[in-house]
């Protein structure tokens, strides 16, 4: 063990100061042609991103763009060091939870004299979108995309169940008895004797297909929607205080822990617990789940493992105060640091214009940031039988977006763990709420 | 080395010392030569982090802005934060699952394998090939072995009527999952190294206690064991030092979790310091983590070097 270690020692010190000596960046200059670095963490999103960059490397043969892939969970941690080592990638997907911290350090470009001097036209963002990215009239990104959360379901699972996909609209739930939501999952989970959830003998220690799947690291993609639905807000105000500990938001903890422990209709935690859990499209695919909460850019990846109009999506179901749903988009971002100013410019605007937006839209992959393109999108989905207008629907309905806090890394870490004890049963939602709330709040200064 | 040289007052003694001199320095400057490059990179990749990392502990930093100075904050706040407590007790917790049931495994396996066995040196192949093997994916394919619904174990475990637990998430089983995993790593360059410290015994030691009719145990206990205790002294000190390191398997495996269970040192200085940036905070833990291993080293150097033999001749 004690070579191994040296050895990785040794690697990270050798990384670390080359890092620091902004060395090893890979991004230098060979034969005239520039190669610039694009970090993103969706490998679903990459191959029509990938191919969309290839005609911008055709229309500037001297710039090369070399695209690097990392999980959610080791981006942020990865793209942090970078930044801190001035090694960070020339142009990168930017959240609105580690926005304002970036914004803070000036690892961002402001883009707003580059838009003036291009004429760049920045109306045919959605404002929504656009508006999060401004500081002080200062533009640190263009809007790469926009995503509200769904219901994914496997056609055959509800052809079984003698469900049809009308069946899913309309549900509701509630925290005392789970409502027709709950009634609905239940007929989607069967034991290995055959049995559904809501039949007598039903065996909840060997079932072999439950209703529903859910895997979230934050929240987004689960607790966070119930909460919106049951009137939680996480947050006293944008930037304010959490306020997990509301019952509303307790409320909506216990509803996602019910279904899994008291109702027994959602895949336990051992199995879907992030960030070992195998990701939905896989779960629902395998046909471990009927149907599975998760979010648009999740198409392509179940479309993969349920082809040939082997899913649909329905809206999420309604809660006590109404539907709703978690509204998010990214932008991309150039490196404040970058030694290509200029390239990384032009990969930008190739990135945030019409025509590699609609291809990225055409190829399904995401809700384009560019919303006269949405339609682009939508059809390509309708061309292979899914609709998918649901989750548009659900943008112009009730949203909540991503908490705006500066405890975003605290929140993060904390919550992976807190809540993987509560999908477990090992910790009861009142006190992880309490904790949460506790410990996101002890890191706001 | 200058005590060695004995001064002789003729002038022909003055000759021979300087000559004496003169090869001492050419062969301790070659000696500096050939060690240069392992200094060189010794000292860059090793004492100047250690000397960094110390530095950066007195600040506070989120490895981007501008670092500020804070004194000995880092090492109060550490002192007074029950999660670094839990982590020192995970980190010794793994140590103590970990060292005696290696070691003793590894004893087992190196005595078994010093005999001329069929087969034998394909074993020792074997034996070590976990440790030729990349931790991580050591680790996604143990965490699959341990899945609690599709993971063999369990599905044997069924097979008898055992309904097995939730072993990386359950917080009882956690660590000790991820010990026997690294257990089962490490053994094999344990006993690689023991069965050459067996291999270094003499025969005639063996054969002179026969002829004075000890048993088996008895040359166990007063040959075999004290002069294994070279080698005995070098892997518990290099696998202690690697196991109050152990930070891939946990990383792989369960992510310090459920709950804290697996929050081992290193972890949590990884966590503070590359999740939450917390670069100064986790500097003072990664001070706190070498005193740790630092004050362990020292007991055991102590212990064992009163009890040591070097010369079998």
């Amino acid at each position: 063990m004690s070579r191994k270690i040296a050895v990785s020692a040794v690697a990270a010190a050798a990384l670390l100061s080359l890092a620091a000596c902004g060395g090893g960046d890979g991004s230098d200059s060979t034969g005239g042609a520039v190669t610039l670095r694009y970090a993103m963490w969706d490998e679903v999103q990459k191959p029509p991103i990938e191919q969309s960059i290839r005609e911008f490397e055709k229309a500037h043969p001297t710039i090369k763009v070399q695209i690097e892939l990392n999980n959610w969970n080791d981006y942020w941690s990865k793209l942090q060091t970078q930044l801190a080592g001035r090694s960070a990638p020339d142009v990168f997907w930017d959240h609105v939870s580690y926005f304002p911290k970036f914004s803070k350090e000036g690892v961002l470009t402001d883009l707003a004299p580059l838009i003036a001097q291009d004429k760049v036209d920045t109306s045919i963002y959605d404002a929504k979108l656009a508006e999060g990215w401004k500081v002080d009239g200062k533009v640190y990104g263009l809007p790469k995309d926009w995503d509200t959360i769904g219901l994914f379901y496997s056609t055959k699972a509800l052809k079984e169940a003698g469900l049809t996909p009308a069946d899913l609209d309309g549900l509701t739930w509630n925290p005392a008895d789970g409502g027709t939501f709950v009634k609905a999952l239940q007929k989607l989970t069967v034991d290995e004797n055959g049995k559904h959830a809501d039949e007598p003998g039903f065996d909840p220690k060997k079932v072999k297909q439950y209703g529903l799947a859910m895997q979230a690291p934050t929240g987004q993609q689960d607790w966070w929607n119930f909460a919106l639905q049951n009137g939680c807000t996480l947050q006293d105000k944008p930037w304010g205080r959490w306020t997990i500990d509301q019952p509303a938001c307790v409320q909506a903890i216990q509803f996602v822990q019910d279904l899994r422990l008291k109702y027994h209709v959602a895949v336990p935690a051992t199995v879907t617990n992030p960030p070992n859990g195998p990701s939905l499209d896989q779960v629902v695919g395998r046909g471990e789940a009927a149907a599975a909460m998760d979010g648009s850019w999740m198409l392509r990846a179940f479309d993969t493992a349920l082809p040939g109009g082997g899913f649909g999506v329905a809206d999420l179901p309604a809660g006590p105060i109404g539907k709703g749903s978690v509204y998010n988009g990214l932008t991309e971002a150039v490196y404040a640091g970058t030694k290509h100013p200029k390239e990384a410019w032009e990969l930008l605007k190739w990135l945030t214009s019409e025509r590699h937006q609609k291809a990225v839209a055409q190829a399904g992959a995401v809700w384009p940031g560019i919303p006269s393109l949405n339609d682009v999108f939508a059809d390509a989905w309708k061309a292979k039988g899914v609709d998918v207008t649901g989750f548009k629907k659900a943008a112009e309905g009730t949203t909540m977006g991503y908490p705006l806090t500066e405890a975003a890394d605290v929140y993060n870490v904390k919550a992976l763990d807190i809540f993987n004890q509560v999908w477990l049963g090992q910790l009861s939602p009142q006190n992880a709420a309490q904790k949460i709330t506790t410990e996101a709040n002890a890191a706001i200064k | 080395m200058i005590d060695n040289i004995t001064y002789d007052r003729s002038v022909q003694g003055h000759r021979r010392v300087e000559r004496r001199l003169a090869a001492r320095v050419r062969a301790v400057a070659e000696a500096y030569a050939l060690l240069a490059p392992s200094l060189v990179g010794f000292l860059l990749f090793l004492v100047a982090p250690i000397f960094g990392v110390a530095a950066l502990s007195l600040f506070d930093w989120n490895l981007m802005g501008a670092p500020s100075f804070v004194g000995l904050d880092n090492y109060r706040e550490l002192a007074a934060d029950p999660e670094v407590w839990r982590a020192v007790l995970n980190t010794i917790y793994y140590v103590v699952l970990n060292i005696p049931a290696q070691t003793v495994l590894a004893l087992l396996l190196a005595l078994a394998l010093n005999r001329r066995i069929r087969g034998g040196k394909v074993l020792r192949v074997v034996f070590v090939l976990p440790w030729m093997a990349m931790p991580v994916a050591l680790g996604i394919i143990w965490s699959w072995v341990f899945d609690p619904r599709y993971g063999v174990v369990n599905q044997a475990l069924g097979m008898v009527g055992i309904d097995g637990p939730n072993w990386l998430t359950d917080p009882a089983w956690a660590m000790p999952v991820i010990a026997s995993v690294n257990v089962w790593q490490y053994t094999g360059y344990t006993m690689l190294i023991l069965l050459a410290g067996l291999q270094a015994i003499p025969h005639t030691l063996y054969e002179a206690a026969a002829i004075d009719g000890t048993t088996p145990m008895q040359r166990f206990f007063m040959i075999t064991l004290p002069l294994l205790r070279p080698s005995l002294f070098f892997v518990l000190v290099t696998n202690t030092i690697g196991s109050f390191q152990i930070f891939d398997t946990v990383f792989v495996m369960t992510q310090g979790g459920p709950g804290g269970a697996t929050d081992v040192l290193n972890f949590h200085i990884y966590q503070q310091g590359f999740q939450l940036f917390r670069s100064g905070y986790a500097s003072a833990l990664a001070m706190v983590l070498f005193a740790l291993i630092l004050l362990v080293t020292a007991a055991q150097f102590l212990y064992f070097r009163k009890r040591t033999v070097y010369d079998f001749s």
